[in-house]
């Protein structure tokens, strides 16, 4: 077995030259994007000190429902992750985080009224059905975090939809309301811009707060372990659409900031769609992948009958990634 | 004609050896859009063992008028009139499933296992043969048509032809009604069908 | 037939080259099948046609009586008489016809009106029998003869639950779908999840109920003047 670790396990084989069967002298025309010293295990702790600031606003907005989702996520996806790969007489692959990274991310895209199956379901889904049954870390097409909540989404839609957010008897403040984008999608009012900044508003766990997610954002692009060719291409996408919307509507300029800021946007374009397994090798390619994404985004939005995008959007372009591969990784001259 | 397979063999082979969905990937289309319940699934099977093995026994009849070029034509005849009398049958006796079925009783004239069944066998061998080889593929795929639907409908819906198994906290799986279930389901359990045939050759070539 | 031997040159085997001697099979069984088919068409035809009829007219009593009183009448082995009145509306130049069924008790006094409406739903045509007192001035009562919507969600629809909160909605307004419970008379409490499958009903029962209702109430009164 050829070490798993590396930052883009041989997807790419000619490319990248980690074929085992490859002649011993290999000459792989670039990108070299391979660099063993960029390891999968330090990159997903980079992932996870970015997403503090977003776990702790979580646990602050949403106190005890937070730390359920998060308990239940994280000890059904290592508990899935060590089942599958015992079954698959793998090496135990838990101590590169991959799956711990999948858990809060998953966690903090759930609902925090939903109940502890759906955590659970969301979770195996998202380890089998999601990473182990393509052949693991690296080998994935879809986001497992993404396929996980895209199943319990279509499965419990009454505990997932917009309309569960909302729990008027609930002890936590930010429950009781509706989330800004269903406010938003029913009744066309936009939110107040400061909550959605701060955090103050219901909604995925982990969505509410822009600033921490901004923070956490912003640090793994400085770091480099987030490409921010895909951030920047969402942001482009979004701001023309919702610019377009905004100067067509009176909304007063709110209507750019309250898509920015509003729902799992900056959650989604920083964390989830800058998953390098799924999205596409180039800066080129990386940055239409971000467009696509935020056009879909803003699509959903907008005209479906779901409030918020982000997730379907990621899945659709995760589709995709191969083909804008295909487009935009340089051919050596002279080849057909 | 030597090396065909008897009546028993063809018998055999169609349920599990040779099963149409899981060994052929054959008759998918009714596989993953009438599973979501059993009883729809139960009816789609039974129709297609009705024209299959219909189907089998006119085209091992004729076997020898049969000109090559002409041959596709005439089981497509063959299968589109057997399915027409199941189609009108369901109509009239159960016309709630055939609203259910809806335009999947008609496409099984496109079903490739029953095409496939005319070519490979019927055309080729006795009627007694072509029968049982009819019979033996028909059960094969009921019975992956049924352990589809089963998997769907409990998970689905908590219940098995209409009665509650699991009990009502059960939260039901929606997906698995929907035709992602029906891919997941086909899918997971192709797998298993795999890993258990694997595992069995293995044992074999071991020992 | 002379024509065609004399310029094409006969090859060995003659008479097979020729295109229907070669296809004798295939006509041969064509007619056959075609037959046995014309049979079961016979036969099974006119059941057909009665179970697509049936579907309606069974559920007419339920429509416009509600389940109970539909019972209590089949038991006192009573049945409404059923005949159907096709209603035509024009609106903006389209023309269209309503299937209306008409129900009196055996007494020939009117029990009521019950049409069949169709619309788009959130998968697919949502089909429906819609139930008017003699007046036409309220709902009787709901029915969903077709749906897909989706299961567990949209397909609620069908349940008893929310069917008979359009029992009894005057037809003079149109029906508003809210969340959270209704408020007003006029409110229909939207199934939750599924606000676009509850709101496709309640358009096809507004669109329906306000082409309907005056046509209905005329007849009524021209009933009423026969008697």
């Amino acid at each position: 077995m050829i070490n798993p670790m590396t930052k883009k396990p041989n997807k790419n084989k000619v490319e990248q030259g980690t074929n085992e069967e490859a002649p011993a002298i290999h000459v792989a025309p670039s990108p070299h994007i391979s660099d063993s010293v960029f390891t999968t295990r330090k990159m997903m702790v980079d992932v996870l000190i970015a997403l503090l600031p977003l776990v702790f606003m979580s646990i602050y907005i949403f106190e005890f429902y937070a730390v359920k989702q998060l308990v239940i996520c994280l000890a059904s996806c290592l508990g899935a992750e060590a089942l599958f790969v015992k079954i698959r007489h793998k090496s135990f692959t838990l101590t590169d985080f991959s799956a711990v990274v999948t858990a809060i991310i998953l966690a903090l895209s759930l609902p925090g009224t939903a109940p502890w199956y759906v955590g659970v379901i969301a979770s195996v889904v998202a380890i089998s059905i999601g990473k182990i049954i393509f052949g693991g870390l690296g080998m994935n097409i879809f986001n497992p975090a993404m396929v996980g909540r895209a199943f319990v989404m279509i499965s419990f839609a009454s505990v997932m939809g917009a309309a569960a957010y909302t729990d008027a008897g609930a002890v936590v403040d930010a429950i009781t309301q509706a989330t800004p984008m269903d406010a938003f999608k029913q009744t066309g009012v936009t939110g107040s811009i400061s909550h959605l900044f701060w955090g103050l508003t219901n909604g995925s766990l982990g969505e509410t707060s822009a600033i921490a997610a901004l923070i956490g954002g912003l640090y793994l692009c400085i770091r480099r372990t987030a490409s921010w060719e895909i951030p920047a291409g969402i942001f482009t996408a979004v701001f023309l659409i919702a610019g377009a919307a905004d100067v067509s509507g009176a909304f007063s300029g709110h209507l750019v900031l309250h898509h920015l800021f509003g729902g799992a946007l900056l959650f989604g374009a920083f964390f989830i769609a800058t998953d390098p397994v799924t999205s596409p090798l180039t800066s080129k390619g990386k940055f239409i992948f971000g467009i696509g994404t935020g056009l879909f985004i803003m699509l959903f939005r907008l005209f479906s009958g779901y409030p918020e995008g982000v997730m379907f959007a990621v899945l659709l372009m995760n589709a995709v990634t191969p083909l804008i591969n295909r487009w935009t990784i340089p051919r050596p001259l002279g080849e057909v | 004609m030597a090396d065909q397979p008897t009546a028993t063999e063809r018998f055999i082979q169609g349920i599990l050896p040779e099963n149409p969905v899981y060994r052929q990937l054959l008759g998918l289309c009714p596989t993953l859009a009438v599973t979501n319940g059993m009883k729809p699934a139960l009816t789609m099977a039974a129709a297609v063992a009705f024209v299959l093995i219909c189907a089998n026994i006119v085209t091992s009849l004729i076997r020898n008028l049969l000109k090559p070029h002409l041959r596709i034509v005439i089981f497509t005849l063959t299968i589109a009139t057997f399915v027409t009398i199941a189609d009108r049958f369901l109509a009239a006796y159960l016309y709630q499933m055939s609203k259910t079925l809806g335009p999947y009783i008609p496409l099984i004239i496109v079903n490739c296992l029953i095409i496939c069944r005319c070519e490979v066998c019927a055309s080729k061998q006795s009627v007694f043969t072509a029968a049982s080889d009819g019979v033996g593929q028909a059960l094969g795929f009921g019975l992956a048509l049924l352990s589809i639907a089963a998997v769907r409908e409990i998970l689905g819906t908590g219940m098995f032809f209409g009665y509650r198994v699991l009990p009502s906290v059960w939260p039901d799986w929606v997906i698995m009604m929907l035709p992602p279930g029906a891919f997941l389901t086909l899918g997971l359990l192709l797998g298993a069908v795999n890993w258990i045939e694997i595992r069995r050759s293995r044992q074999s070539g071991g020992s | 037939m002379v024509t065609n031997e004399s310029i094409i040159p006969p090859e060995p085997g003659g008479y097979q080259n020729n295109y229907l001697i070669q296809a004798w099979l295939v006509l041969l069984l064509a007619m056959v099948f075609g037959i046995s088919l014309a049979g079961v068409q016979q036969k099974l035809g006119p059941m057909i046609e009665a179970n697509k009829v049936n579907e309606t007219l069974e559920k007419v009593p339920e429509v416009i009586l509600g389940v109970k009183n539909a019972e209590r009448l089949a038991k006192k082995g009573e049945a409404l008489i059923i005949t159907p009145r096709p209603i035509k509306i024009e609106t903006a130049g389209q023309k269209k016809v309503y299937p209306v069924f008409e129900a009196r008790y055996s007494d020939l006094s009117l029990a009521g009106w019950v049409t069949k409406a169709s619309g788009r739903g959130y998968a697919d045509k949502i089909e429906l029998l819609l139930g008017f007192n003699p007046d036409a001035t309220h709902l009787t009562g709901l029915f969903i003869l077709e749906q897909k919507e989706t299961p567990g969600l949209g397909n609620k629809i069908i349940e008893k639950k929310w069917r008979d909160q359009f029992v009894k909605k005057s037809t003079d307004r149109r029906l508003r779908v809210v969340k959270g419970g209704a408020k007003t008379p006029n409110d229909i409490d939207a199934i939750t999840g599924a606000t676009i499958s509850s709101r496709s009903v309640v358009a096809i029962i507004n669109k329906s109920a306000a082409e309907l209702r005056e046509r209905l109430a005329l007849l009524a009164v021209t009933d009423k003047k026969d008697k």
